[in-house]
């Protein structure tokens, strides 16, 4: 029997994640409504013109990665709590490595993240007139900031799909590991929508990427334990 | 007879404890090739609990467990949780994915396994337990009857030739057919495997060699 | 062995005293502070190292359950988070005393109350997951890999929230020249509080271990019984 590599079973889980959303589409749809209606409700709320001007870039960081948040916990717990409820983990465990599957997933919950801030980012500008005036320090904040949420939310999903109360032990759970990176993210933001130039956000960056690597690391170490339990 | 004799499952001394209430145990005893182990107990005796146990999808409180990494003679013994992809696993709790059809669920995990997933050889692994692929082709598994499924299940378990193949109520919600099916794949697989069927239907048990009631 | 214990346990008691009587008897007020304010330090400080303290040992035994699966590690990983977010909740009490009267409000997400409130999440939602697993072994693989996943993300937040508020906290014990500035009497109180909060988180602790031990010694005998 030849053993398959991490890579190759990754993508295979990766692959049959992205066909079952296509065919259900319940994930995506969660999210997407979940993060239109709080964009919609934050839009009719808070508005681009009941802020002041210098008010603007904190209020409005702070209120973007929490539509960003909150639509990631509506979602994100999906790709674990189902295979664990409809009874697939077995014969997940029974078929690839745990490193495989832990990577699988996590590239399931980057593409599924992705697909909200592609939907919630151009809107959430838009609606509120945020205007960015450093754009690769926003979308590298952006990108560094998910990787992080999705590593620590896919590993939280292996944790919450093995205990009762799922729904609400997945924000429980993941919002004391996701604080660092948010507040982090949140600062990036405001100061690629002040800065122009790149070099006042790179401590944000190594901040970010750090965390990005200790994270996934650390799931990686401790998620064979959680999904083979 | 061979000393040490081939073995392709061993249980040592195991127990289950759930806190302090002990669930079964300790037991020991060994499974050659070739031969069909039942275990059969009233409800609540701990059959799932144990057969789970053996395929390493809970671990032991003590003791251990080992299966044939290969059905090479004298392959090494592990734990099951070392050698999963050397296990087949059918159960009632067990489920394939309900949004992909049969031939996508088994070609997924022959894929995820490094396996030859090609349509040829999922469809004669369909066409084995009694399915017709074609018919099938764009049916997804939600959509399947729950004998459909449970034959399914069995093409799952044995997709890889496993060296041990662990049954847990293998003829739930099957018709005369269906039972014919399970008795083919049990014949085929104690060709050079072994296989554990834990049940309380006195055909399936009839099917094993030797059976433990615990 | 029980003599010694009961000596130790008495003479813990009797340090705790001298403590409490030095920090608001013979310890000055220290300068800078508004009024008798400082004094919260021999207090709050020590709670709040011994909240980390029973972190690490939390994380510590987490640790070791995953890698030895004995009982006795979850049990008492769990044990130091109890007392660990006694430790933290007094701390932050405290701490919020004394920024009322310095700083005249009870919250100013100073980096250091940021971090005491984290640590109480961690500690609740680690408890929280205790909570909602009821098989006893996935309870305790499930909650020593969130400890120690919690253990090495948590230290992130010292360095991210600063960026975002500038402290207002004194420095702690070592200022940012690396020197230990304070007179000598509030030290030698200061010092010796710490050492009495530790030995009494430790003393706690071991008292904590010995309820599991006999809790679950009972249940044994219990069930032994049930079978015969």
């Amino acid at each position: 029997m030849s053993r398959p590599s991490v890579l190759s079973s990754s993508i295979a889980v990766f692959q049959k994640d992205l066909r079952s959303e296509w065919r259900t589409r319940t994930a995506v749809s969660a999210l997407l409504l979940f993060a239109f209606a709080v964009l919609i409700l934050v839009g009719y709320a808070v508005g681009p013109a009941n802020i002041s001007r210098e008010d603007r870039p904190v209020v409005h960081s702070v209120l973007l990665w929490i539509v960003i948040f909150f639509s990631a916990m509506t979602g994100l717990s999906r790709v674990f709590v189902h295979e664990e409820e409809s009874g697939t983990a077995a014969a997940l465990r029974l078929s690839a490595p745990s490193a495989a599957i832990y990577l699988g997933k996590l590239l399931a919950n980057l593409a599924l993240l992705a697909l909200v801030l592609l939907f919630v980012v151009p809107l959430f500008l838009a609606l509120m007139s945020f205007s960015i005036a450093c754009w690769p320090l926003f979308l590298l904040v952006l990108l560094l900031g998910s990787i992080g949420l999705a590593a620590a939310s896919t590993f939280t999903a292996a944790i919450v799909s093995k205990a009762s109360a799922k729904g609400a032990m997945f924000a429980v759970l993941a919002i004391p590991l996701l604080l660092p990176p948010l507040v982090a993210a949140v600062s990036g933001t405001r100061i690629a929508a002040t800065e122009s130039g790149i070099a006042a956000g790179l401590d944000i960056l190594q901040l970010l990427l750090a965390y990005d690597g200790v994270v996934t690391t650390a799931a990686f170490l401790l998620f064979d334990a959680v999904f083979r339990e | 007879m061979l000393y040490p004799p081939p073995v392709f499952l061993k249980a040592e001394n195991v127990t289950r404890s759930f806190g302090v209430r002990r669930i079964f145990g300790p037991l020991s005893f060994e499974v050659a090739p070739g031969t069909v182990f039942g275990i059969a107990g009233r409800n609540g005796a701990g059959k799932t609990t144990l057969i789970k146990m053996l395929a390493g999808l809970i671990r032991p409180t003590s003791g251990r467990v080992l299966v044939a990494s290969s059905r090479e003679p004298g392959a090494a013994l592990l734990s099951p949780r070392d050698t999963p992809l050397a296990l087949g696993w059918a159960a009632p709790d067990l489920a394939l994915y309900g949004e992909l059809t049969p031939a996508e669920n088994l070609a997924f995990f022959a894929k995820v396994r490094g396996e030859d997933d090609s349509p040829k050889r999922i469809d004669a692994k369909i066409e084995r337990v009694g399915l017709d692929p074609k018919r099938l082709a764009s049916v997804e598994t939600r959509f399947l009857s729950t004998g459909m499924r449970q034959r399914l299940k069995l093409a799952f378990a044995t997709l890889s030739e496993p060296t041990v193949l662990f049954l847990d109520e293998p003829s739930s919600n099957l018709d005369e057919a269906g039972r014919a099916i399970v008795a083919k794949v049990v014949a085929e697989q104690r060709r050079g495997g072994t296989v554990l069927i834990a049940s309380n239907d006195t055909r399936d048990l009839g099917l094993a060699d030797e059976v433990m009631t615990l | 062995m029980g003599g010694l214990r009961i000596l130790l346990q008495w003479f813990l008691g009797l340090v705790m005293v001298v403590i409490i009587w030095g920090a608001f008897l013979w310890a000055r007020a220290a300068a800078n502070f508004v009024g008798q304010s400082s004094r919260i330090v021999f207090f709050h400080v020590p709670q709040a190292w011994v909240a980390f303290l029973a972190f690490l040992v939390a994380a510590i035994h987490s640790g070791l359950y995953l890698k030895n699966r004995r009982i006795e590690n979850d049990e008492a990983a769990a044990g130091a988070a109890r007392l660990g977010i006694v430790f933290c909740v007094l701390a932050t009490i405290t701490g919020s005393i004394f920024a009322k009267v310095m700083w005249n409000s009870y919250w100013n997400w100073d980096p250091r109350e940021t971090s005491i409130v984290l640590l109480l999440l961690v500690y609740g939602a680690y408890l929280g997951l205790r909570g909602a697993v009821e098989e006893p072994e996935r309870r305790a693989t499930l909650s020593a890999a969130y400890a120690l996943a919690a253990f090495v993300t948590v230290p992130f937040l010292m360095f991210a929230v600063p960026r975002l508020y500038s402290s207002l906290h004194p420095d702690t014990v070592i200022n940012a020249r690396g020197k230990v500035e304070m007179s000598t009497d509030i030290r030698v109180v200061f010092f010796s509080s710490i050492a009495a909060f530790t030995a009494l988180f430790f003393w706690l602790y071991s008292l904590d271990r010995k309820v599991s031990r006999i809790v679950r010694e009972a249940a044994r005998r219990q069930e032994q019984e049930f079978a015969a």
